[in-house]
């Protein structure tokens, strides 16, 4: 199978959200219970990811441009969900195997089973796009974001929100396809008086399996012109020497910085496997000697040391 | 739709008018944005700047309910900028580079004269044959001068030897007025001058100053829809609501038809007038004839006057010339396939056994408005409603409910407890105090049960039923015989007022003793009597089902309900078997090569799949366009891509190419004058019922004289100065007329909580509104809170000199117990309509607003 | 001809005799899955069937495991939606089965009323019925209608075998079969009062 891609061509987006809610349908996500949902005062609804919603369609009103005289508005349709990082820094950061990127596609697939609600995938993501659902049963925050469905793939189908989207807006194939369409569809634009139209997810630094035909420019359509991991991921290649090659012990520490770039001020804490020490990052001082650890019990660290606390009360 | 869905595909210029096809057609979004893909140009005019404004080229705002200044002013545009510069030329030389003279002249009744008492006054706004005490139009100075008749030829080597069959009631045959014509278009009274002497009226100055429109958007509208007017270009133009819910509506739908023909862009591929009708099987319901004057398949019902007896009906109903001279055939069918056995030629099959619709004229109405005017009255004491909810849905909502509490009773089919179920609960009602018994009986959901739903390109499919209904909710096929059977039994037992109706109805749709939807279709598609039983049982069914309608007889000796939908049904070899049906076809082959599909499911009639395919050639029979070809006759017959909808071959033999372009109609040739309307010839701007200037330029009738129910004292007319914002109402995508299926679904309530109102940032600005404030927005009728879009989407626009404002409602919530509940806003718009439909006024209203 | 995958051939008769796996009269019942099933469409039926919405005529695949409808979404055979369905479109399952939040288990619709109902005069609630009751009383007071609201001849002398005292309204969301019945229904009692979806 070669590397896949979804394709999202804002300007045949008619911003219906049969993808928002075809992707609930298959995933059995639940909406609110009667008169729960709120209305956001546009029309986008619900005004973001949240622990049941994996996709949402975007609304931004932006300038018309010169060709379209007659128009008031860009009315600029988005899609938010997650754009399969190649490099993907939310699985390079799961501490419990839960977020793992798919090898034969490149999408980045969710294991709820093995989620323990550190939530640091949240942080790491350039997108801003992890929630969380609140499970009542296990008494911990599971992640939820969009998987690529995966499981239609390997079923030879195309992802929900492709095969729902009438106007053809979402595709589905090889990435180099996907691309190259974009890329098309970009000139047409260009051609037909949509200056800023560009493609969003071929950045040379940062390669995504969303791909993005932006009638409007990135910013319009809420994407980001040049993505990057946050420094925090980054802080892992820093700590890959202190750590050794066990990548899945370095977030000890990782969980730490991560609550500090969330804005709460908690000590830093590197665990190195080579000595078995705990260390404070920040000055180096060795915490607690000796003290081996496996996958297993720091798992159990971090579960006691969540963001937002055991079971990840803060339910979004 | 005279086209079909798939067919946007193969259009040059797209016309949204009174449509937001990509938010409430979702699927005409992947028809259309190919075609856009390709090159079309892609127009839409509406009020607000909707999701499908956002994919179109030209965004065109028009105030609500000027549609027909708009059209007019297209008409005049297209004879000022493309006929009258080329007639000459081409009356010369065949010049038609520019305009399609020859699909004009040849396929329209442009070129007819009228007669000479024809007239239309702008200073009264009348077209000749007012009767000011009854409000009403004679027609007769519409029709044509006649140049000579002919009558129909009855005897055994006739065309019409069928008449004479023994079985065949009898009656007087129609006969043929060939009218008089001029093909120069030079004659004062050709349909072509006088067309162009109303709409001289209608310049972009006007039509601008009516609709409130930049003359700028308007010409570059105008000129980018008129160079469709080239042989081998098409346009479509694609309406719904927003052109039909007015009290002028039926002429907005006229004034699409007529456009269409100036520009030769009926029966081409990417042509055609597409009305996006809004109802899953609301095409099967027209088709049906379920509306109080119609009968199944575009017949009429019978009436007090001209239709009230058989021979009445066959004289008044049947064509002098083209396929409707054999509506003899088809009322005769229905006849048998309704009475069975009971309708004989001595009984005129039954005929009297239909209730008769009053018809005098000033007879009380009995459509949708009127029918809440009589439960006020208590003439209507009981009341059915299958799937539908006039609580939320008809207008004046306010005043439904009150009528409806003078009901005896009530049953409600529906699978949640509507609006309409719980008026009594109603915030503003009193439960104590109203008497009215109501049953709720819980219906099967779609794939709870099979059946046959057509959509709006008239494709006839199947609903295969994929689980039992839940609990104890039943299919409404299985809930009309229990109620039927139940009654048959009353008056078996116990007699009644004129059982006769009723105990002579043929009622044997079962399968092994059980109602079962299956011979209903042997009904719809038509039978031979002698070798069909209806009530049969698997093993052993007995079935001579019609291949097609052209297998009718008027002798008695073939049932069809519903003539148009014959062939859909007719393998007598499995006539059980769904799957094994036309209808039920799925190959997706599709050897047109323009999307026709031709072996998927059947389109009525015939399987044709683009109506009035004929005129898609040239008076040759080349086709304007070889690249998009429905047909061709090649010298020596036709090459039909589609089924023809013309006369390719009479007694087996072929027959070339001639001007009868339109055989439904008994002219043979489309009408750009009509005496079939009974508000006009000629769509002219009214004004809406509220409206909020007071002038129009065009006429000194200002609105519509024939306006429907603009006395009843309900309807509480406002004026401008206690109102001066024109509200309109309309849908969003993620929901659906009341909500009573989309507001249960929780993910659809989630993607759009709540109703609300658009507004202009200059009209939130006055009023001190902001953005998802909580609004009143009131009239006479009603007062209904919801919160407020501030959007630039919306603007204020200069009518007649004067800056007005407009706002726009969606209409989804209400009181029932779903997901998400709100106001109806239906409790403000005004319970007229069109004289023609009935339809209400919807879409232009007057109301205030202020923060709640 | 040749037949597309989604044949009837495959969804044909008789596979609704299927037993259904589940509880009809708990509404919190939640549905069983497999603990086995790896795939949400394994050991699934397919039906095809058409869209409740606008009049598009857009294709719907049902997948139906052990009776219960597990998945819908849009036919990909179909010409006119290739697959595709718009929101409402692709939540048609809900109308049936929706997640519920708290549970986040599968449960029948709680909004969904799938019993008969009668409200008498004056009350303010809704009471219980049974089909046969409801059956009966409706038959009853139709007849009781038709019999004191029936005019066979109108003054002019002319057979009319009419009924203005009942009205009938809808017929839109049926199938053709049912706007058949109920429009046959209708006229044979004489209502002339019938309206349906087309007009508004």
């Amino acid at each position: 199978m070669a590397e896949k891609a979804i394709l999202f061509d804002s300007s045949k987006c008619t911003a219906c959200k049969g993808c928002q809610v075809a992707c609930k349908c298959w995933n059995d996500l639940p909406s609110p219970a009667a008169g729960e949902a709120k209305w956001s005062g546009t029309h986008q609804n619900p005004i973001d990811l949240n622990g049941n919603t994996r996709l949402i369609i975007t609304f931004n009103e932006t300038e018309a441009p010169a060709a379209y005289s007659t128009k008031p508005i860009g009315w600029a349709f988005g899609r938010r969900s997650c754009q399969h990082c190649d490099d993907a820094p939310c699985a390079t950061v799961c501490p419990g195997g839960a977020i793992t990127k798919d090898e034969e596609t490149g999408f980045v697939t969710v294991d709820d089973a093995k989620c323990i609600g550190c939530q640091y995938c949240k942080s790491a993501c350039p997108f801003d796009v992890p929630r969380y659902y609140n499970d009542g049963t296990l008494g911990k925050s599971i992640i939820n974001k969009c998987t690529g469905c995966i499981d239609r793939i390997e079923a030879g189908m195309a992802p929900a929100c492709v095969s729902t989207c009438q106007p053809d807006a979402l595709k589905f194939g090889d990435r180099d396809e996907m691309l190259k369409i974009a890329y098309e569809k970009v000139e047409w634009l260009h051609d037909h008086g949509y200056p800023d139209a560009c493609v969003a997810g071929d950045d040379e630094n940062y390669k995504t399996h969303v791909i993005h035909v932006l009638k409007y420019g990135y910013e319009a359509h809420g994407q980001l012109e040049n993505p990057s991991v946050p420094a925090t991921v980054a802080m892992t290649q820093v700590m890959k020497p202190i750590t050794a090659a066990a990548s899945g012990l370095t977030v000890v520490g990782l969980g730490a910085m991560f609550a500090l770039a969330a804005g709460y001020s908690r000590r830093r804490l590197v665990y190195n496997p080579d000595t078995q020490d705990t260390l404070d990052y920040d000055t180096s001082e060795v915490v607690q000697h000796g003290d081996p650890q496996d996958s297993e019990s720091v798992v159990e660290h971090i579960t006691e040391n969540l963001p937002f606390g055991k079971g990840g009360a803060k339910h979004e | 739709m005279t086209s079909h869905w798939c067919d946007f595909q193969n259009t040059d210029v797209i016309l949204n008018c009174g449509s937001n096809s990509v938010e409430n057609h979702p699927v005409s979004a992947l028809w259309l944005e190919k075609a856009h893909e390709q090159g079309a140009k892609w127009i839409v005019v509406d009020p607000r700047y909707t999701r499908t404004a956002e994919q179109a080229d030209i965004w065109c705002p028009i105030r609500s309910g000027t549609d027909i200044a708009f059209y007019g002013g297209m008409y005049n545009y297209i004879i000022e900028h493309l006929i009258e510069p080329n007639l000459a030329k081409y009356q010369e030389t065949g010049d038609m580079s520019e305009y399609n003279f020859e699909y004009l002249l040849n396929y329209t009744n442009a070129s007819y004269l009228l007669d000479p008492e024809y007239e239309f006054d702008p200073a009264t706004g009348l077209f000749s044959g007012w009767d000011k005490e009854t409000k009403t139009y004679s027609n007769h100075s519409w029709h044509y001068q006649t140049e000579s008749e002919e009558n129909w030829d009855t005897t055994p080597t006739g065309d019409y030897a069928w008449v004479s069959g023994e079985g065949v009631p009898e009656f007087t045959t129609p006969t043929l007025q060939h009218p008089k014509r001029d093909m120069t278009l030079q004659d004062p009274m050709c349909v072509y001058q006088q067309f162009k002497k109303h709409y001289s009226r209608y310049t972009i100055d006007t039509v601008c100053s009516i609709c409130g429109m930049d003359p700028e958007t308007l010409e570059l509208v105008y000129s980018t829809y008129a160079s469709t007017a080239k042989p081998g270009k098409a346009g479509t133009v694609l309406y719904a609501l927003g052109q039909t819910q007015h009290t002028y509506g039926a002429q907005n739908t006229r004034a699409m038809c007529i456009m269409q023909l100036l520009l030769g862009n009926i029966g081409v591929p990417g042509g055609g007038v597409n009305a996006l009708r809004g109802e899953p099987n609301v095409q099967g319901a027209t088709d049906m004839g379920m509306m109080v004057n119609e009968h199944p398949a575009y017949l009429k019902w019978s009436n007090t006057t001209d239709r009230s007896s058989l021979r009445k009906w066959l004289e008044s109903q049947t064509y002098s010339d083209g396929y409707y001279t054999n509506k003899p055939k088809f009322i005769v069918s229905s006849l048998k396939e309704w009475f069975g056995d009971a309708a004989t030629k001595e009984n005129d099959y039954g005929y009297d056994w239909w209730p008769k619709v009053p018809s005098k004229t000033g007879d009380i109405d009995y459509t949708h408005i009127s029918t809440f005017e009589l439960m006020q009255q208590g003439v209507i004491k009981g009341y059915f409603n299958w799937g539908m909810n006039p609580c939320h849905s008809a207008p004046n909502a306010g005043n439904v409910r009150r009528s409806m509490a003078n009901l005896d009773w009530l049953v409600v089919a529906d699978q949640v407890i509507t609006e309409s179920a719980s008026f009594w609960k109603a915030p503003d009602m009193n439960p104590e105090e109203i008497d009215t018994t109501v049953y709720y009986l819980p219906c099967a959901l779609i794939y709870e049960k099979p059946g046959i739903i057509l959509n709006s390109g008239r494709w006839i499919q199947y609903r295969q039923q994929a689980v039992e209904p839940w609990d104890q909710a039943k299919p409404d096929y299985e809930m009309c015989d229990l109620i039927w059977t139940a009654i048959v039994d009353l008056y078996k037992k116990e007699g009644g007022a004129n059982p006769d109706p009723i105990l002579n109805t043929k009622w044997d749709y079962y399968v092994d003793g059980k109602i079962d939807p299956r011979p209903v279709a042997w009904a719809l598609n038509g039978y031979r009597v002698a070798g069909t039983e209806c009530n049969t049982n698997s093993a052993n069914p007995k079935t001579d089902l019609l291949k097609g309608y052209s297998e009718l007889g008027a002798d008695g000796s073939t049932a069809c309900a519903m003539w148009i939908y014959s062939g859909m049904w007719n393998n007598n070899d499995a006539p059980l078997d769904a799957a094994e049906q036309p209808l039920c076809r799925r190959d997706t082959n599709d050897a047109s090569g323009i999307g026709l599909n031709s072996n998927w499911a059947f389109s009525w009639p015939s399987n044709r799949r683009i109506l009035y395919n004929r005129n898609s050639c040239d008076m040759q029979g080349k086709p304007w366009n070889a690249d998009k070809k429905l047909m061709e006759w090649n010298g020596e017959k036709w090459d039909l891509v589609d089924q023809a909808d013309f006369v390719a071959a009479k007694n087996g033999k072929p027959v070339p190419p001639n001007n009868k372009t339109f055989f439904m109609l008994w002219e043979q040739n489309a009408r750009l004058e009509s005496y079939g309307m009974v508000d006009g010839p000629l769509p002219e701007h009214f004004e809406p019922f509220e409206s909020p200037t007071d002038t129009n330029p065009l006429n000194g009738a200002f609105q519509n004289p024939c306006a429907f129910g603009t006395n009843y004292e309900s309807t509480k007319q406002g004026s401008a100065v206690d109102y001066p914002i024109i509200g309109t109402t309309y849908s969003v995508t993620e929901h659906w007329q009341t909500g009573g299926q989309t507001r249960l679904c929780p993910a659809l309530v989630e993607a759009m909580p709540a109703q609300f109102v658009e507004m202009s940032e200059e009209l939130a600005a006055e009023k001190g509104i902001e953005n998802g404030d909580e609004v009143r927005v009131f009239n006479n009728r009603g007062s209904v809170v919801v919160p407020a879009v501030v959007t630039k989407r919306l603007h204020p626009m200069t009518i007649n000199g004067e800056v007005k404002h407009q706002v726009g409602l969606t209409h989804h919530f209400g009181w029932a117990d779903l997901f998400g509940t709100g106001d109806v806003v239906n409790d403000l718009t005004p319970n007229v309509g069109d004289p023609n439909s009935f339809t209400p006024e919807y879409k232009a209203f007057l109301v205030n607003i202020e923060k709640a | 001809m040749e037949m597309t995958r989604r044949g009837f051939l495959k969804a044909g008769g008789g596979a609704l005799a299927t037993a259904m796996a589940f509880e009809l009269t708990s509404k919190s019942q939640a549905f069983a899955l497999d603990s086995d099933q790896s795939f949400k469409l394994d050991r699934t039926d397919e039906y095809t069937n058409i869209c409740c919405y606008c009049a598009g005529g857009c294709g719907s695949l049902l997948s139906v495991r052990d009776g219960e409808l597990v998945n819908l979404e849009g036919d990909p055979d179909h010409p006119i939606n290739k697959g595709g369905l718009c929101p409402k479109g692709a939540t048609m399952a809900q109308l049936r089965n929706v997640v519920d939040p708290e549970t986040r288990e599968v449960v029948k619709n709680p909004k969904r009323t799938t019993k008969p109902l009668v409200r008498r005069p004056g009350a303010t609630e809704w009471e219980d019925i049974s089909w046969d009751d409801a059956i009966k009383e409706i038959a009853r007071k139709v007849k009781d209608t038709r019999d004191a609201n029936f005019e066979e001849v109108d003054a002019d002398g002319l057979t009319v075998n009419r009924t203005t005292a009942i009205a009938s309204l809808g017929g839109s969301q049926e199938n053709s079969e049912e706007e058949y019945l109920i429009l046959k229904m209708m006229r044979s009692l004489g209502v002339i009062a019938i309206d349906n979806q087309a007009r508004v």
